[in-house]
């Protein structure tokens, strides 16, 4: 079952440019995007600065402006519906940020910010008390901290504070945008277990968006990877890392560093030259014509469209992936 | 020949201990990473060997030789030649490091301009060679530049090139590539590690991320709570860590190359603030080999480990793999 649709989603940003601000220009930060979140499942947004996954997020939630295309919640659509229509809608949906420190007010203790929105959707004060502990027992958290403020806490723990604070209103889909990576090393597998563990036991659905591969790797189901404001590619978790197929997601893997110094030197690296262009000024034809080891003259005309190459695994590529008009 | 040796370095701010007898020496040539988690000290211990430690922090024993030159000795104003000219730095923001109202090439002209290597115009145009050479594209233009017209990553490579101009011997790299992303970070590895390879440069690695040592660093000192728990060769620990921080932290990385297989391997507990770290070994309280004897401090030693160039601080250190 179907329980977010994005249909050609476009976000785009007017900006003023130049020196004084005399030039108007459009970043398209998010550029035609169409996915599908099941219920119950894992969709990780990957990509590196500048790509657009967390704008994406943010339209979701309805904290970017949606340009063009459809948001669909539970077959709702939810792109150009009026702020009273979508606050019944943040019931089902929450959000963890990648900073537990900014997320959290620092005066108010960490029961005060769990129960802040179930206030907001109107739950009675008998239920909000008990339901607080609740949450608070869900994430790992001792109910007795639940009159402490966050700076008597460690980042982890913050971070189960934020998450507890997100389950409060039992969504059924969270945006976790960056969910650890403001953490240490031996807390991150602890909050990506915990945020496992409760999928498995709430049933919910991730919308998951982050750089770190090895992280998406342990825990999406479906992976779409961005770059410029465009899928690039999109597949399983298998497909993807395993069998990838644009250059840009080959680079990226190629790219991230293994913990085994026995690997050194022997792993295919594919370094990109130059940086990712200005989204102000993105190349004609496909994005990744300037950065790509396997362009050729034709790739800088028109931008590839997103074809299939196996069932469920897609791939913006002429070259990999020629479509029709190829 | 060893080229700065750490031997014995504590640090406090006020009575509160942060950095806790740490002892380490680099060779001409050698990388060197030093590795760990929020608060273990990592970055203090580099900052205090380049003479940089900020208000309150002070160095409360150990000494710091460099070419066999006591830098506690030192005056401060030969101390400042050394700086930038023998040792460099580059930090984690290149943003935030370059000043954003001088043309990046003047800034990686500076150090031959102040240290009296180069006239003012020769030192320009070495610097534009020095651009070149980090993989800067179009380096005069780019030279004319303010920060603000560069992407992160070019940043980061004009603090590298800043770094590197004067040929220094030991370049202290804090986090240089953590604010970066992966396909930039790809690229400024590589720079550092054929740098390193032709001039014969020395680099201290402070990094939290495994996988950047495995990728550069010829040996690794691994810290937590302020000291240094395990020490060796990359290849040796990578494979049979023993201390049982190193062997977790290991364990609780998700790996890029491996299928999942349920729930990631993790460390029980948080990391502690200094304030809270126990009496004797460190990591005790989150460690499963605990028990009564680690209420003393470990010292940091070879005994156990015949010929491997390696040390740990362990009562119960794990078995050497087979």
């Amino acid at each position: 079952m179907t329980l977010l649709k994005l249909e050609d989603l476009c976000v785009h940003f007017p900006v003023r440019t130049g020196r004084f601000g005399g030039k108007k220009a459009v970043v398209k930060a998010v550029d035609g995007v169409s996915l599908t979140l099941a219920a119950h499942a894992t969709l990780a947004v990957v990509g590196e600065s500048g790509c657009g996954k967390s704008t994406l997020g943010n339209a979701v939630l309805g904290l970017a402006p949606v340009t063009a295309g459809r948001i669909l919640f539970d077959g709702q659509n939810m792109a150009h519906m009026s702020a009273d229509a979508r606050r019944a809608t943040w019931r089902d949906m929450q959000v963890v940020f990648q900073d537990p420190v900014s997320a959290l007010n620092p005066r108010r203790t960490i029961a005060q910010s769990i129960a802040e929105p179930l206030e907001i959707h109107g739950f009675a004060k008998s239920l909000i008390a008990s339901r607080v502990n609740e949450v608070m027992a869900l994430v790992g958290l001792n109910p007795d901290q639940r009159d402490r403020r966050p700076v008597a806490l460690s980042g982890g723990q913050r971070q189960r504070v934020v998450i507890a604070r997100a389950l409060a209103p039992s969504p059924r889909l969270i945006i976790c945008d960056e969910p650890v990576s403001a953490l240490d090393v031996s807390i991150q597998s602890q909050i990506l277990n915990l945020l496992m563990r409760l999928q498995r036991e709430l049933g919910l659905s991730y919308l998951f968006i982050a750089h770190d591969l090895s992280v998406v790797r342990h825990i999406a189901d479906r992976v779409v990877v961005m770059y410029l404001g465009l899928v690039v590619e999109e597949g399983t978790v298998a497909q993807v890392f395993d069998a990838p197929r644009h250059p840009y997601t080959e680079a990226l893997l190629s790219a991230i560093p293994i913990p085994d110094p026995a690997l050194r030197g022997k792993r295919q690296r594919i370094v990109l030259q130059g940086d990712l262009p200005s989204p102000l000024d993105p190349p004609a034809g496909c994005p990744f014509s300037t950065r790509c080891p396997l362009v050729e003259s034709a790739c800088r005309v028109a931008r590839p469209t997103l074809e299939p190459i196996a069932p469920g695994h897609f791939v913006r590529c002429r070259i990999r992936a020629p479509g029709p008009a190829d | 020949m060893t080229l700065l040796a750490v031997s014995d370095l504590s640090i406090q701010v006020g009575e509160l201990g942060l950095v806790d007898g740490v002892s380490l020496s680099i060779r001409a040539g050698e990388v060197v990473a030093l590795v760990g988690e929020s608060g273990s000290g990592k970055s203090l211990t580099a900052l205090s060997i380049i003479g940089l430690l900020g208000d309150g922090l002070t160095r409360s024993q150990g000494r710091i030789d460099f070419d066999g030159q006591d830098l506690a000795a030192v005056p401060e104003a030969a101390l400042r030649k050394l700086r930038g000219a023998d040792i460099a730095m580059i930090f984690q923001e290149p943003v935030s490091s370059l000043n954003p109202l001088v043309p990046v090439g003047d800034q990686v002209a500076e150090s031959l301009i102040v240290h009296g290597r180069a006239s003012v115009a020769a030192a320009r145009v070495q610097a534009v060679a020095m651009l070149e050479r980090v993989g800067i594209p179009e380096p005069a233009r780019r030279a004319r530049q303010l920060p603000t017209e560069l992407s992160g990553g070019m940043c980061q490579r004009v603090m590298i090139a800043a770094a590197l101009i004067s040929r220094p011997r030991l370049l202290i790299a804090d986090e240089p590539t953590t604010a970066l992303d992966v396909t930039i970070q790809a690229q400024i590895l590589a720079l550092m590690a054929s740098l390193a390879a032709e001039a014969g440069t020395a680099i201290l690695l402070i990094t939290h991320d495994m996988g950047v040592v495995a990728e550069l660093a010829d040996r690794v000192c691994v810290m937590y709570g302020g000291r240094i728990v395990e020490d060796g060769p990359v290849g040796p620990i990578f494979a049979s860590p023993r201390h049982p921080y190193t062997g977790m932290l290991l364990r609780t990385i998700p790996r890029l190359d491996q299928a999942p297989k349920g729930d990631l391997f993790s460390i029980a507990g948080n990391v502690p603030s200094p304030r809270d770290w126990p009496m004797g070994c460190r990591f005790r309280t989150r460690c499963n080999r605990a028990d009564a004897a680690c209420a003393q401090t470990p010292t940091l030693s070879g005994r156990d480990l015949l010929g491997e160039d390696r040390r740990v601080a362990c009562f119960h250190p794990l078995e050497a793999a087979p």
